[in-house]
């Protein structure tokens, strides 16, 4: 059952009350909440994915609500809580749903060190997968939402998770965050793709998220492995151009971008290596989201 | 309050937990991960060759913590070597305390022990010189603040913390193990006279098996930073296992206790190791201690705040006395630490200017 | 005379003429060109001096060895010593 099969008061009420546990990637996640936009983000982006009924176990227990403070009333916020801690300040009540977001991705990044995490999107087509790592302002996302509206599956937005016992891929997808002026190049490139609200003012600007396709979450157990490393970066008026980066390089470079790399110590370095090893490596310039589609649609895998 | 929360169980008698349900295990999981012994817990099972028998899904988790514990004991031995590198020149002779004593004399008590810094203890008139060769070799001062200045050099036992400018691994350097200002001074030099060397590490000193023990119940029980409470009770645990099977050990606790002026921490550690995480303790060393028991009044009053405030900071581990409790004891600690005028200046400062840093 | 940190330590793998190196004491990762990795992989084998280590060099790079390739060795060295890779033994 998903969580479409609830109506939206359903959703809320159950929400307010002892939460619902879905499945998101391999991670169970708890998340109880009486914040209406938080409610509305689950019903809108969360629809495809599974809720589970008997739950008995959760990897991350999540809960938002305003924090008890003389704020309720006057500019309310939002606290995030893992377990009932908050480990992070208090943003305001209209971003509720964003910090969800970000809340859950650092639960996953924080913790699930059977992973080496990557900062990173994670796309794939024909059993190959391309990993693009993201430093601010590369176009990251953008490229990721329209790389995924134009057949490619969605394994994860923000977080690569290379499994460290062998290397595979294994997915997490979730919504496509998207900011500024890319939520309307993504709704324009996408008509049809389903966008929540626009929420201002976040310290990342104005963001919103684009639903994920239905298949890529039906097939959110099928891992893959690794074709290309590609960093992308977006340079207006520039013609789509990948240049092959030196192997030995792309490996300081995604180490830079991991989550958990130097805490993995020896099999960190070990899962990199291998990682690289598997993969082509380039930068990739764009400006044109259609050329940037063509690009990848031509991309060779490497020769085993 | 829930008589034993699951965590207790689990290190009472990790065998027990072969039996346990999947939402239980999601509960313990909770619990330990708010206590700071998630990697803990993964040790008492890999030791009894236990892991493979959990569920999987919470042995997933008991995995994720266990790759933070071994990095993190990877990093405090290169730390220590490094902060050996930067004082052996000044010959000031350095004894590790806590986690880092744990882990660079292989105890049992340091696997699965997470911590932030590392604390050392020198001579106190050792103290600038070892701030000189630290600051030489990258470590910089930190709370620049005048007051929190004085706070830590004047009226506790340490130098402010200092963090590695490249590392930013931080060292807590002191020069005796509770605060000038507190009213029992146990002797610095009789613990670095009875310290022990390292093997296999020049110039590297730990505290004497009692000492330890002692050490870590000041720490608990005087100190008060009750937010690892339990996981200092399981330290107290570890440590009293492991060193309980010498011999002369447990007199030479007690003997120890009364020379350092730390009978009554002594009491408190053994009653609430043996009452709260069934620590075997020989009958005639817990009657042996007690000339550390204080008054009965106080000693029910302790017992409700303690049996508390050691729980887990966790919803399932509390009752509607237990922010009370630590509060309560929040405030015992600091009192223990330093004369009331003191105190109520310390807490108004850190109250007025502190939250601007946090 | 120099020599490498214990051969379990390094851990090194290499991309045509450039070498990642894992140091498990210190967990730092280094990124190092076909110089650096050439000296750290002799330092492994043996102990060695600036001079031969700069003429082993010099024949690896055909370049002459001159007082100032030796002046560059030892600064090779010394960064490599700084990044805990090496130590004089």
């Amino acid at each position: 059952m998903n969580v479409s099969a609830l109506t939206h008061s359903e959703l809320g009420f159950r929400l307010g009350k002892a939460g619902i546990f879905i499945q998101t990637g391999s991670f169970i996640t708890h998340l109880q909440t009486s914040i209406p936009g938080v409610a509305e983000g689950i019903g809108l982006l969360y629809a495809d994915y599974p809720l589970l009924e008997q739950a008995d176990f959760a990897d991350f227990h999540v809960s938002l609500a305003p924090p008890r403070n003389l704020r309720r009333w006057f500019k309310p916020q939002v606290l995030f809580f893992f377990d009932g801690h908050p480990p992070f300040k208090p943003l305001p009540l209209d971003q509720a749903f964003p910090m969800f977001e970000w809340g859950l991705n650092w639960c996953v990044s924080s913790q699930a060190n059977r992973y080496l995490i990557i900062h990173a999107a994670v796309v794939e087509k024909g059993g190959h997968a391309a990993i693009l790592p993201a430093p601010p302002g590369s176009g990251k996302s953008t490229l990721c939402a329209a790389l995924v509206n134009r057949g490619w599956r969605l394994l994860s937005d923000e977080l690569a998770l290379v499994r460290v016992s062998d290397g595979k891929i294994v997915p997490l997808p979730r919504p496509v965050s998207l900011k500024n002026e890319s939520i309307d190049i993504i709704q324009q490139y996408e008509p049809d793709a389903v966008l929540s609200r626009k929420v201002s003012d976040t310290m990342k600007g104005t963001v919103a998220h684009m639903k994920v396709p239905a298949e890529s979450i039906a097939r959110a157990a099928e891992t893959c492995r690794a074709a290309w490393v590609i960093f992308p970066k977006y340079q207006a008026g520039a013609a789509a151009r990948l240049e092959a980066l030196p192997q030995a390089r792309a490996f300081m470079r995604v180490a830079d971008n991991a989550f958990n790399y130097s805490l993995l110590g020896v099999k960190g370095f070990e899962a990199m290596a291998g990682l690289i090893d598997a993969s082509l490596c380039y930068d990739f310039t764009y400006s044109v989201l259609d050329e940037a589609i063509e690009t990848f649609a031509v991309l060779k895998p490497p020769a085993i | 309050m829930n008589s034993s929360p699951l965590v207790l169980q689990a290190f009472r008698q990790a065998d027990s937990l072969i039996s346990l349900s999947l939402a239980d295990w999601d509960l313990l999981l909770r619990q330990s991960r708010s206590a700071n012994l998630l990697a803990r817990l993964y040790v008492l099972l890999d030791e009894r060759g236990l892991l493979e028998k959990m569920p999987p899904q919470a042995r997933e988790h008991l995995e994720w913590s266990h790759a933070t514990a071994e990095r993190h004991t990877q990093a405090v031995h290169w730390e220590v070597g490094q902060i050996q590198k930067a004082l052996v020149k000044s010959g000031v002779p350095i004894i590790l305390l806590k986690g880092a004593a744990y882990v660079m004399a292989n105890l049992p008590s340091a696997r699965g022990r997470l911590f932030t810094d590392i604390d050392i203890m020198v001579p106190k008139e050792s103290l600038n010189a070892a701030e000189a060769a630290l600051m030489l070799h990258g470590w910089a001062a930190t709370h620049h603040d005048a007051y929190d200045q004085r706070y830590y050099r004047t009226w506790m036992h340490e130098l402010p913390p200092m963090r590695h400018v490249r590392r930013s691994t931080v060292i807590d350097v002191h020069h005796a193990i509770l605060p000038e200002t507190a009213s029992i001074h146990p002797d610095p030099e009789k613990l670095r006279a009875a310290a022990c060397a390292l093997e296999g590490h020049e110039g590297l000193k730990v505290l004497a098996p009692a000492d330890m023990v002692l050490h870590s119940a000041a720490h608990l029980f005087h100190d008060g930073e009750l937010e690892n409470g339990l996981r200092d009770l399981v330290d107290i645990d570890s440590l009293l296992r492991h060193f309980g099977s010498i011999p002369s050990f447990w007199s030479e606790l007690v003997e120890r206790a009364v020379d350092l002026e730390l009978t009554r921490p002594l009491f408190y550690a053994l009653r609430y190791a043996a009452n709260i995480l069934h620590t075997p303790i020989p009958s005639d060393a817990m009657e042996a201690a007690k000339i550390g028991c204080p008054s009965q009044p106080t000693r029910a009053l302790m017992d409700s705040l303690f049996t508390r405030a050691l729980m887990p900071v966790h919803p399932s581990c509390s009752d509607a006395f237990t922010s009370g409790a630590r509060w309560l004891l929040y405030v015992r600690a600091n009192w223990l630490r330093m004369p009331p005028l003191l105190l109520a200046r310390h807490l108004f400062h850190k109250a007025f200017i502190s939250s601007k840093t946090d | 005379m120099w020599q490498a940190i214990s051969g379990d330590a390094l851990h090194i793998r290499f991309w045509n003429d450039e070498f990642v190196v894992y140091n498990s004491l210190s967990g730092d990762t280094h990124l190092l060109g076909a110089s650096a990795a050439h000296i750290l992989l002799k330092l492994q084998h043996t102990a060695s001096d600036v001079a031969t280590l700069a003429a082993s060099l010099a024949s690896l790079m055909q370049a002459e060895m001159d007082d100032e390739f030796l002046s560059q060795t030892e600064q090779l060295l010394a960064g490599l010593g700084k990044l805990a890779l090496i130590e004089h033994s």
